[in-house]
């Protein structure tokens, strides 16, 4: 990390660090302010919200919560996200993990173009595998489940977890496997019980980063859902859409238990999710 | 490749099971690599490599929805034809290359700022890193309706707070300005943090000796920093033009578009014509275009990340 001017006397170190942390608070309060507001906006009445000048100081409600969580609609789109994004995570995870294992330990046939399919799955536009995927999935009869969501999200989830195992994997030592074999251990169980036990931070580091891509999507639900499948992101566009109407709180505070589950589970895992971060795009 | 054949050396090597007459390498143990990613392969070919396919064969065809999968009839590069002469296609395609050049340069400015502030050795910089990150993770459908609500022409807090009453979203000259906010908004932090993973990894002698000599701290952050942090910021600004060319979330939520197709960004353009005009083989017509787009850029990764294994 670098330090405050090491030559220069106490005074202006001291005058340096006050400079830093008054920038700091100032980008702290321009990036939460957005958010701070609209999650005042979801503890006020439907006059308040519109009270000009805007309130900053008021009893806070709790009418938009207990609205919103006993909404019909909410709950069917929240437990479809829960179903979708815990489908695709593991479905990605089962069969992606096995490859990145492969892609960063043996050689074989066609490793490297796996490998940069893969990348180009994770760097091509959405969209571009959405129109052949929606036509295919009416011929099939796949359109409108859950089933066609949590296959269109491992076009995104699956290149992720591979990508990022890949670079956990390398960095073991490869003597942890070779002194399983030489005991005899088959490749199988070397991998289940040396290999897997060591990575448990990637594989929590993969887990989230999919989950809150899959939580966050709105392209792919948008297209393959209908009014029983859709998920939390399609129900929030709909209540946006077009004029934002006068149920500013509702809105506001569907909003905020929309992001909640995924605010709060990074933060419980901020350590593994920074290092899987920088894993999957720095160290490449 | 040279490192194909190094790791197949090793691997053959690494066959001490069969030399030590513990137990017999099975046939499971001798195709183990290509079984682990067996499952893999199938699902990409699902998923990403015959959607791929039957796009670009959709694209070549007159097809429409109410017929068979395959009785569309061949139609050449019609399709292409039609995008490349549509004005409203070529206004959207510079409108997206302009959007995220605009959209990466800022984040890239601003998450550079976060990242060296957030560097700096001082008590309680970790909560202000927690703090900063806290964009990056919402559901960018509600940031996009959130920032709605903000820029409300008639209850918004920012048009109370600078006392005036623009319609941000209803202008054509803003409504590109407040979508591309959103995104600098929440993207900013994501490349702060990787320009900070960057920073941490940078040597410590050159700035040292620099400190010795006496450079000011602008001379340092030009002439060093700045030229060792080049391969990170490189890609943070791939990663960022390749995922800002595809923004679609915010500007569906925020404009759809409009007005007079001021925000009508590719991945827009490309929804209408496939989802709700339902021309499906100008759809992909349209999204092979910004396929060839990405490739280009994605290529550029590759590329680099390759060079930086490399040394």
């Amino acid at each position: 990390m670098a330090r405050l001017s090491p030559v220069g006397s106490r005074r202006r170190r001291k005058a340096e660090a006050i400079a830093v942390y008054a920038a700091l608070i100032g980008l702290t309060v321009a990036f939460l302010f957005p958010l701070v507001w609209i999650v005042g906006l979801s503890f006020k009445t439907r006059l308040q919200v519109f009270a000009s000048p805007p309130l900053f100081l008021w009893w806070p409600t709790f009418e938009n919560y207990a609205a919103t969580l006993s909404r019909a609609d909410f709950g069917q789109a929240f437990v479809n996200s829960l179903l979708v994004s815990a489908g695709a995570v593991s479905l990605s995870l089962i069969v992606g993990v096995p490859a990145a294992y492969a892609l960063a330990r043996f050689s074989f046939r066609g490793r490297n173009f796996l490998f940069f399919a893969l990348l180009s799955m994770r760097m091509l536009p959405p969209i571009a595998v959405l129109v052949p995927m929606y036509v295919l999935f009416s011929a099939f009869g796949l359109t409108t489940t859950r089933t066609s969501v949590v296959l269109a999200y491992t076009t995104f989830s699956l290149p992720l977890v591979v990508w990022i195992m890949r670079g956990f994997f390398e960095d073991l030592p490869r003597e942890l496997e070779e002194s399983a074999w030489v005991d005899g251990a088959s490749r199988l169980q070397a991998f289940v019980h040396v290999v897997l036990p060591l990575i448990k931070p990637g594989l929590v580091a993969a887990c989230i980063l999919c989950l809150q891509l899959a939580w966050n999507d709105f392209l792919f639900a948008a297209v393959l859902t209908n009014n029983a499948t859709r998920t939390l992101p399609v129900l929030m566009a709909a209540f946006s859409g077009g004029d934002t109407g006068v149920d500013w709180g509702g809105m506001t505070a569907s909003g905020v238990l929309v992001i909640l589950p995924v605010i709060l589970f990074s933060f419980a895992a901020q350590r593994h999710l920074v290092a899987g971060l920088s894993s999957g795009a720095v160290k490449g | 490749m040279g490192g194909t054949t190094q790791v197949a050396a090793r691997g053959s090597l690494a066959h001490p099971a069969s030399t030590r007459g513990r137990r017999r390498a099975t046939w499971f143990d001798r195709h183990f690599a290509r079984i682990a990613v067996l499952p893999t392969t199938l699902l990409m070919l699902v998923v990403f490599g015959i959607p791929l396919l039957f796009s670009a064969w959709l694209s070549l065809e007159g097809w429409s929805p109410d017929q068979t999968l395959f009785g569309g009839t061949f139609a050449g590069l019609a399709n292409y034809q039609d995008l490349v002469t549509d004005p409203e296609f070529t206004g959207s395609l510079i409108l997206t290359l302009e959007y995220t050049a605009g959209v990466v340069a800022a984040e890239l400015a601003v998450g550079l700022g976060i990242a060296l502030l957030l560097n700096i050795d001082l008590p309680w910089i970790g909560l202000f890193r927690t703090l900063l990150i806290v964009p990056m993770m919402i559901t960018p459908v509600v940031a996009a309706f959130c920032w709605k609500l903000l820029l409300d022409p008639d209850h918004g807090v920012i048009n109370f707070f600078i006392q005036q009453h623009i319609v941000w979203l209803g202008r054509p000259d803003t409504a590109l300005l407040s979508v591309a906010v959103v995104n600098v908004w929440q993207n900013a932090p994501y490349v702060a943090i990787l320009l900070l993973a960057g920073l941490r990894s940078l040597p410590h002698e050159p700035v040292e000796a620099a400190q010795i000599d006496g450079a000011s701290r602008l001379q340092m952050f030009r002439h060093i920093t700045l030229p060792l942090l080049r391969p990170y910021l490189m890609v943070a600004l791939l990663l960022r033009m390749i995922f800002e060319f595809r923004s679609f979330d915010n500007v569906y939520v925020m404009t759809s578009g409009g007005p007079a197709d001021a925000t009508m960004v590719l991945s827009m353009y490309t929804y209408l014509a496939s989802f709700v005009r339902f021309d499906l083989s100008l759809g992909s017509a349209a999204s092979w275009m910004m396929l060839l787009i990405s490739f280009v850029m994605c290529g550029c990764f590759i590329a680099l990340v390759r060079r930086r294994d490399a040394t």
